[in-house]
């Protein structure tokens, strides 16, 4: 019951005075809350890991094992790009892990911020997917590895199946396009993700993405987008209310929202555009001066147990990298959330992110930020 | 000698504050000043010193068009916040008689939870399903909730003109409450009516606190960050935005410090005009 209508029920009597304060009450107690659990996450014993990630990954859901084993959460720290988050720890941020994808992977190796991963302290890594862990340039010496491989999947559309006519169109990237619903789009302002979808939009194959007519070709559609969109955000959950309100009838997301707005009954779909989707596998990284060595074993290990992976796949719609987090769901559930067994089947039937030079990035980056802006 | 040690004396007294200015502040914008010559190449810089971050900023229209940007609704923001708040400092002034403190206690008193909840709150006040589109909804005046209150300049605008109204109230009421009354009785005596009695006697006295108030909103809102960034939208990124984006994604720090030099330089220079202005103007009134 929203608060329009309490008043309006206050004032045809149907509500009483106490019930109305009581839910006033609990409106303030349910605002109140939230501070006070930050509080406590802030007032985390010195002693846990610090753990520095995507905004969404930093709820306790995910670190059960870890949980159970410190009675404490990790400390978290929250990033909107894996630039950004690359930047701060050049800056001197130093942190236990971090959650860097595929794409950055050799970029992250090459700045000498990272240590590898000594897979035979992890208790879960015999069940990770091997397919996974073999990454473009994740080989480390001596059987370690740099990254160990956590979540996997698509980037998309999620579109209001109610207020987004297809007009008997197959789904497409053209429909963050669709100047018909101007100001109703909504994107990531990553360009992380949002340059590459460009890319796909424009017909850019990823491996010639590193190229001047590429920028050309991909800042034009960026800049044909932007009067579209509503507004770029790296918020999750500015993303989904949006969509949820009807304010947004369509936006570029990750598989996540698309299920947690399912989840809540909004009638939303996770496209599958016919030009494929952007598909990325992220994983854990250790920093190389990790001040709690042992905790960010401990953080890692919790993410890739089963626990954490039923999580990832039932309430996010992520694959995970446990093969056994995979046994609790039969087939027909993983088609619904566009998900299998075999990562490569749906990692090749999508746009598998190609690592680019750090002048790439920069320049990317920079282009894409005037372009939002207006330029 | 006497004098010389007078000199040393105050000096002494005023070292605390000396060494925080020259650590805090002189320091820091050597270094900023330093790095705005220097480049970047690839993550490192390159420390030869060359004026291209500047060239670059004369050159290409973005920057402009984000500083043009944020004087303007900066600009509008000051204007508004002033113009609202005046009134009300006007009112405790001469209208309030007991218990003064507990009305200036009150008018600041939203203003003791922190800016970011503040502009948070605004963003669900202007929100798509927030109080007033819900509300204007509910009374029938529109049937769908207007898309330009949030993600737009005006919510920045709006959102700056509340959360930094207690700076404009307190120096504009301090300088009222200054006004010798009698002078109001004299010009009253000498035939002014209170239109006149206002515009020849109390706006000229209360300009210092008008002014005050301009600077205090005006520099602080024009770098503004947080506002812009959650309610601004596309077509709201100010310059701040941009600092920081230099410092984050795009990866070049002596170009963001470049930024934040400019933006100084254009802030003393349109304080200094802005100032000579009122002074003219004040002249001419007395």
């Amino acid at each position: 019951m929203d608060v329009v209508d309490q008043i309006a029920a206050v004032n045809e009597g149907k509500l009483s005075r106490r019930a109305f304060t009581r839910s006033l009450l609990a409106a303030g107690v349910a605002l109140g809350a939230p501070l006070g659990g930050a509080r406590r996450a802030m007032a985390a014993p010195e002693d846990q890991g610090t753990y520095f990630t995507w905004g969404g990954y930093d709820i306790p859901d995910l670190f059960q094992p870890y949980l159970e084993k410190h009675g404490e959460l990790p400390n978290f720290a929250v990033f909107g790009g894996s630039e950004e988050a690359l930047t701060k720890m050049r800056g001197g941020f130093v942190v236990d892990v971090s959650h860097p994808c595929n794409q950055a992977l050799p970029r992250w190796i090459k700045t000498g911020l990272f240590q590898p991963i000594d897979p035979s302290r992890l208790s879960n890594w015999p069940d990770v997917i091997p397919e996974l862990v073999d990454l473009e340039g994740n080989d480390a010496e001596d059987g370690k590895v740099w990254l160990a491989p956590f979540d996997w999947g698509q980037t998309s559309i999620t579109y209001r199946t109610d207020l987004y006519d297809l007009e008997g169109e197959e789904e497409s990237w053209d429909m963050l396009w669709n100047p018909k619903y101007k100001g109703k789009l909504g994107s990531l302002a990553s360009g992380g993700d949002a340059w590459w979808v460009g890319a796909i939009k424009a017909g850019v194959d990823f491996k010639d993405i590193d190229s001047p007519e590429a920028f050309d070709k991909i800042a034009a559609v960026m800049r044909e987008q932007r009067p579209l969109i509503r507004t770029y955000t790296d918020d999750n959950t500015t993303l989904e209310q949006a969509l949820s309100s009807g304010e947004m009838v369509a936006s570029m997301t990750w598989a996540s929202s698309a299920v947690q707005l399912q989840a809540e009954d909004v009638p939303v779909r996770f496209a599958k555009p016919k030009e494929g989707a952007l598909t990325w596998v992220c994983g854990l990284m250790i920093h190389k001066d990790a001040p709690k060595l042992d905790k960010a074993y401990d953080i890692i290990d919790s993410l890739l147990s089963v626990e954490t992976g039923h999580f990832m796949i039932n309430d996010y719609g992520y694959g995970h990298s446990n093969i056994k987090a995979f046994d609790a769901f039969d087939q027909e559930t993983l088609d619904g959330l566009g998900l299998s067994r075999q990562p490569s089947e749906i990692l090749s039937a999508g746009h598998f992110q190609v690592p680019q030079t750090q002048e790439w990035e920069t320049r990317m980056n920079e282009l894409f930020e005037q372009i939002k802006a207006g330029f | 000698m006497l004098h010389r040690s007078d000199a040393l004396r105050g000096y002494l007294l005023m070292s605390p504050t000396l060494l925080i200015m020259l650590v805090g502040i002189v320091a820091p914008f050597v270094i900023l000043l330093t790095m705005s010559l220097w480049t970047r190449s690839g993550f490192e810089f390159d420390t030869t010193l060359t004026l291209a971050n500047y060239e670059r900023t004369w050159n290409e229209p973005i920057f402009g068009a984000l500083l043009k940007r944020s004087f303007w609704i900066s600009g509008v923001a000051t204007a508004a916040t002033v113009i609202l708040c005046y009134p009300m400092a006007y009112y405790v002034a001469f209208h309030v008689h007991r218990n003064k403190m507990m009305w200036i206690i009150l008018m600041t008193l939203p203003f003791w939870t922190s800016y970011l909840l503040r502009v948070f709150a605004w963003k669900v006040i202007l929100g798509y399903e927030g109080v007033v589109n819900s509300g204007l909804i509910a009374l029938g005046f529109i049937d769908e909730p207007l898309g330009f209150l949030l993600y737009s300049q005006e919510a920045v605008i709006i959102t700056l003109a509340h959360a930094w109204a207690a700076f404009a109230i307190l120096p504009m009421y301090v300088s009222l409450e200054k006004i010798d009354k009698s002078l109001l009785e004299a010009a009253t005596d000498l035939g002014d009516g209170p239109a006149a009695r206002f515009l020849r006697v109390t706006l000229p006295l209360s300009m210092p606190g008008i002014i005050a108030a301009c600077f205090l909103i005006f520099i602080p809102t024009t770098g503004d960050y947080i506002t812009p960034a959650l309610l601004g939208g596309p077509d709201g990124v100010m310059i701040g935005n941009f600092i920081q984006l230099q410092f984050g994604p795009a990866n070049n720090w002596p170009m963001g410090a470049t930024l934040a030099i400019i933006l100084m330089l254009w802030i003393a220079a349109i304080a200094a005009v802005f100032l000579f202005v009122t002074r003219l103007a004040a002249r001419r009134v007395a």
